[in-house]
């Protein structure tokens, strides 16, 4: 984006970023100070030793795959749908689903709660993987749309022109060009869907369905508040989504010109 | 491009398409199976699913494991939630058929939510206990978990009592301070410790719970009970003796006893962790404290204050000192920390009482609670088994907790309010004057008009 | 293919709009006849969030007509009185003038320094791997584990204190959320280094979009770094844009844990927010039918503030 073709405007530029980045460092060097404090690597000895730790990471991977999976193929289609086909009172719906996403959490949990018992879904993971797909839909139907705003319509009608029906051009134009968007909503699915500590605790009650955002809560007791195991458990419950990041961030930069090449 | 016509036409189909879904999520939710109460199974085996934020896994653990011992037939299951979040999953769990069998209760406003779910547990207490069965048990545990018609919905396992400060005396002895008795001494004291670059005394003023903790404290030493009454209606919050209490709390903070920043920390973790780490030498917590007496318990949570290598240190608590020369210091108040609830759903409602009834009268039961030292045990006859106690400083610490707990037997005021509207006003008392927003007496006239909306009736 | 036209074209912004826009208009109810129908396609979303959220919007809409402690079988129908009461209650209108002021600022600076971070690490630096990572953490901790930790940090004797003695700025030194003047701000700070992890990558994304032909285009004619970023690339992540600010609408009236966990409201209310707000009526207090009538009133504000930018967005581009 910027040019950098004298050597001082690249070393300007490098100053800069990481003089803005300082601030975004410095709480986070005082968090992982607290998670070494006490008795130090003894923290993460602690929270790595938890025997439920293996069963939670599984509970929460398993979480996380179905809501992403959920949410990417409804977000797909959806976008596709509200920004390149034809829906007579496309906003109405638009706004239906965008709605959806304004009510508190803390407010859902009452009727989700008898939802999801109707349904015969309490206690499973699906109690927890439906209603965080629907509260991440609105979000990301909303991002991916404004996203293939961006891809020309003239594409997708010259594909059609060449003899595509609508889903092969979905398929072999739109779906390689929305990587960098894909790459996050995938990201930002697994934070909503990992992080998650309401649903989990209200929606699953047998302590074998349990997921990581509990890890912390045992070291917090009634008149016992471990900090510097809790910040251990959160590094640990951070980095799968860190590794995640970095493991989908080639697919941010593949833009434009790299996806029409395909 | 749109016509009225067609426009007409997409909001009538957009509303089919929610009256459509909207209407099955309603007939499904309108056909909730009625709650199939049964006979409530044996009560001397099953599984039962026992819910609540305390006690500690390991404690439970021994609870159950003991009770096993007696009753090897029934299984108890306890998951331990935070305490922030445990309303949230026991409300809409009670509700559903569900939920678990066993739950924990605690005094005041939680009390009067959820006990309506839960069952009559007077007759079980008697067959323990007897008919004297109430003489047996602390009075100030019984009377916060009974309803209006005086049924007992939850067994009191011990009680929880705050009034004490707590003090570092190793602190205290290495600048040869002696605790204070009034608040004239108290500003001396917290003089003497900045002198010396130590913190005073350490409040987690925006947790207001313990701001309740603190200016009742100051109340009682001024006229003992006046406070329980203004709860209760008995007495106007706009009395002259609140008025100085109020008056008290803003000098604690005018006159330098409390920390700079008060108001932006909270007592859980960061008061607490302030006092573990010997930063400040006094602290506002009740009897609870009592279990940082003991050496393993106080490394664990010195640790958890971040200080290595973790030295434990002498700490007793004190009266609290009196607002003005000649006062009443030493009053407590308190409750029953939990009690036991049984959920009036629950197929295994028999099984569940049992070991309620057990924790909460047996003389094995409560032996545990005592020798914890997180509680105060119900029954009355039980005191903890000092001898086998290890304690940091057992010949400075041993007669102190005694007398704390010789003290709480006898105390009648509670320390939580089923009000819970008459709690956030006290709590917006407490912090606009220690913001210096507004003076006692402002701060009491606001406190008695939102009393009186939140349904307390003045005599 | 006429966007290979408009791709490589060495127009000025300006000329490049207008070439859009005209395409666009000219060809419009053409295209309407010739687009496929979209029903089918949106249907899954459709199920998911109408059918799993829309009977908690009637469901919380008929609590809020009701005075109801949330357990006791006793509920007593009260119409509209806790929406009459809502517009009386002080709390509530200074939970809105927060959360205004908040969305204001937190929108504004999360958006700049999304967009300059999207942009410099777009462009020729080091260790990109390294500064995209810090940025990015803070939008994976969940607030409620570090709420103690930035008490610590803006504390009396805090970490940020003592930077600021040690650069000697003393006189800044102060309990940050002990004061209610300064809580706010406080509270601003934190959320903007929580949340602009997320407005980096999705302007990161974004700004793949758009074609390095124009940035060089735009070079070729003089423009300096800025005026590209302002000229090019920022109307070109217009659509990311506009769905970030109707999330931070969203976001901001329904801001709960970082003021929650951080300063439980306080001081005297000075963070109140109305999602804090709801929280305390709803479990703390036990007013379920006042906490869903907030709610709503938050429902109508999202939606129609929501509403507002997209139709003024979409004016605007027509």
């Amino acid at each position: 984006m910027f040019e950098t073709r004298s050597r001082s405007a690249k070393i300007v530029l490098q100053v800069l970023v990481t003089l803005m980045v300082l601030p975004f460092l410095f709480p986070l060097v005082v968090m992982v100070q607290g998670s070494l404090a006490g008795i130090g690597w003894g923290n993460y000895e602690a929270v790595l030793s938890r025997p439920e730790l293996p069963l939670f990471f599984r509970n929460s991977a398993l979480i996380s795959i179905a809501t992403i999976l959920l949410v990417y193929a409804c977000t797909m289609l959806a976008a596709f749908a509200f920004s390149k086909l034809h829906i007579r009172g496309k906003e109405v719906y638009f706004w239906l689903i965008l709605a959806a996403l304004t009510l508190p959490e803390v407010i859902l949990l009452t009727p989700l709660f008898s939802t999801t018992l109707q349904l015969g879904l309490y206690n499973t993971y699906w109690s927890v993987i439906l209603p965080l797909a629907a509260l991440q839909i609105p979000f990301t139907v909303l991002l991916t749309r404004s996203f293939m705003n961006g891809i020309p319509d003239g594409l997708i009608e010259a594909a059609r022109i060449d003899g595509a029906n609508t889903l092969r051009a979905f398929w072999h134009i739109v779906l390689p060009l929305t990587r960098p968007i894909a790459a996050a909503i995938i990201v930002l699915t697994f934070i909503g869907a990992w992080n998650n500590f309401l649903l989990p605790l209200v929606f699953l009650q047998s302590p074998d369905t349990q997921t990581i955002t509990l890890l912390p809560t045992f070291f917090i007791g009634q008149f016992n508040n471990d900090q510097t195991k809790v910040l251990a458990a959160a590094v640990v419950t951070a980095l799968p989504i860190v590794i995640a990041y970095l493991l989908l961030q080639r697919l941010f930069e593949r833009g434009l010109a790299a996806g029409a090449i395909k | 491009m749109f016509t009225s016509h067609t426009r007409a036409r997409t909001t009538l189909r957009s509303l089919a398409v929610i009256a459509a879904t909207g209407l099955a999520a309603a007939t499904l939710a309108g056909c909730a199976p009625s709650a199939d109460a049964g006979d409530g199974g044996a009560a001397d085996s099953g599984t039962v699913d026992w819910w609540g934020w305390t006690p500690e896994q390991n404690v439970a653990t021994e609870y159950i494991s003991a009770f096993n011992e007696e009753y090897p037939d029934i299984t108890v299951n306890f998951r331990q939630l935070t305490i922030d979040g445990y309303e949230a999953a026991l409300r809409p769990a009670l509700a559903s058929n569900v939920g678990p069998d066993l739950f924990n209760v605690a005094p005041g406003a939680q009390f009067v939510q959820f006990s309506t779910y839960a069952t009559d547990l007077t007759a079980s207490v008697e067959e323990s206990l007897g008919s004297d069965w109430s003489d047996q048990l602390a009075p100030i545990g019984v009377a916060g978990l009974s309803d209006e018609d005086g049924n007992l919905r939850a067994i009191p396992t011990g009680s929880t009592f705050a009034g004490p400060v707590w003090i570092n005396q190793g602190l205290f002895d290495q600048y040869g301070l002696t605790p204070p008795t009034t608040m004239d001494e108290w500003v001396e004291v917290c003089e003497q410790f900045r002198a010396n670059d130590v913190g005073c005394f350490v409040q987690g003023a925006s947790q207001t719970a313990f701001d309740q903790d603190t200016i009742q404290a100051i109340a009682d030493t001024i006229n003992p009970g006046l406070f329980t009454k203004a709860t209760i209606g008995e007495a106007e919050w706009t009395d002259p003796d609140l008025v100085t209490a109020f008056a008290t709390w803003q000098r604690m903070f005018d006159d330098g006893i409390m920390q700079e920043g008060a108001l932006g920390i909270q007592q859980y973790p960061d008061a607490n962790n302030a006092f573990m780490s010997q930063e400040y030498a006094m602290v506002m917590m009740g009897t609870w404290y009592m279990q940082f007496t003991r050496p393993a318990n106080m490394v664990a949570a010195i640790e958890a204050a971040g200080v290595a290598p973790a030295e434990p240190f002498t700490m007793v608590p004190i009266p609290f000192p009196a607002a003005e020369a000649g006062g009443t210091p030493g009053a407590m108040f308190g409750d029953a920390n939990y009690g036991l609830a049984v959920n009036a759903k629950s197929p295994d409602r028999n099984a569940a009482t049992t070991f309620a009834t057990w924790l909460g009268t047996s003389l094995e039961g409560q032996q545990i609670v005592a020798n914890a030292l997180n509680d105060i045990p119900s029954a009355v006859e039980i005191s903890p088994e000092f001898e086998g106690i290890e304690l940091v400083a057992p010949e400075i610490q041993q007669p102190k907790l005694e007398e704390l707990i010789e003290r709480a037997a006898t105390v009648t005021d509670n320390r939580l309010l089923p009000n819970s509207d008459l709690a956030d006003a006290i709590g917006v008392a407490a912090t606009t004057l220690a913001a210096g927003d507004v003076t006692p007496e402002e701060a009491v006239e606001t406190l008695q008009a939102s009393a009186e909306a939140s349904g307390v009736t003045f005599e | 293919m006429e966007d290979n036209v408009v791709m490589n074209a060495p127009t000025l912004p300006s000329k490049r709009r207008e070439v859009e826009a005209g395409s666009r208009s000219e060809s419009t109810s053409k295209r309407r006849r010739l687009m496929p129908s979209g029903y089918l396609w949106i249907l899954p979303a459709m199920v998911l969030c109408v059918g799993i959220i829309y009977y908690s919007v009637g469901y919380t809409g008929y609590i809020s007509t009701l005075e109801w402690d949330g357990s006791s079988p006793v509920q007593r129908s009260v119409g509209a009185d806790n929406y009459a009461q809502l517009f009386r209650d002080p709390i509530f209108w200074q939970a809105i003038r927060n959360t205004a002021v908040f969305f204001v600022i937190t929108f504004a600076v999360q958006t700049a320094l999304g967009i300059l971070f999207a942009a410099i690490l777009h462009s020729n630096v080091r260790l990109k791997v390294v500064y995209k990572v810090i940025i990015f953490v803070p939008v994976v901790l969940a607030p409620s584990i570090m709420a103690p930790s930035f008490r610590q940090i803006f504390g009396a004797n805090g970490q940020l204190n003592q930077v600021l003695e040690a650069v000697g700025l003393d006189f800044l030194a102060h309990p940050w959320l002990a004061d209610s003047a300064t809580a706010l701000p406080t509270l601003m700070l934190i959320t903007v280094w929580h949340w602009t992890g997320l407005t980096f990558i999705l302007y990161f994304a974004a700004m793949g979009q758009v074609e390095p032909e124009v940035l060089e285009a735009a070079r070729i004619d003089g423009a300096g770094n800025l005026r590209t970023l302002w000229s090019i690339v920022l109307p070109s992540v217009r659509g990311t844009t506009i769905a970030i600010l109707m999330l931070s609408i969203i976001g901001a009236l329904k801001t709960f844990d970082i003021p929650y966990l951080i300063t439980l409201g306080g001081p005297n209310y000075s963070t109140e927010f109305l999602g804090t707000y709801i929280y305390r009526q709803s479990i703390p207090l036990a007013n379920v039918g006042y906490g869903a009538a907030l709610s709503i009133i938050l429902l109508v504000l999202a939606l129609a503030f929501a509403i507002t930018v997209n139709v003024r967005s979409q004016r605007k581009e027509s």
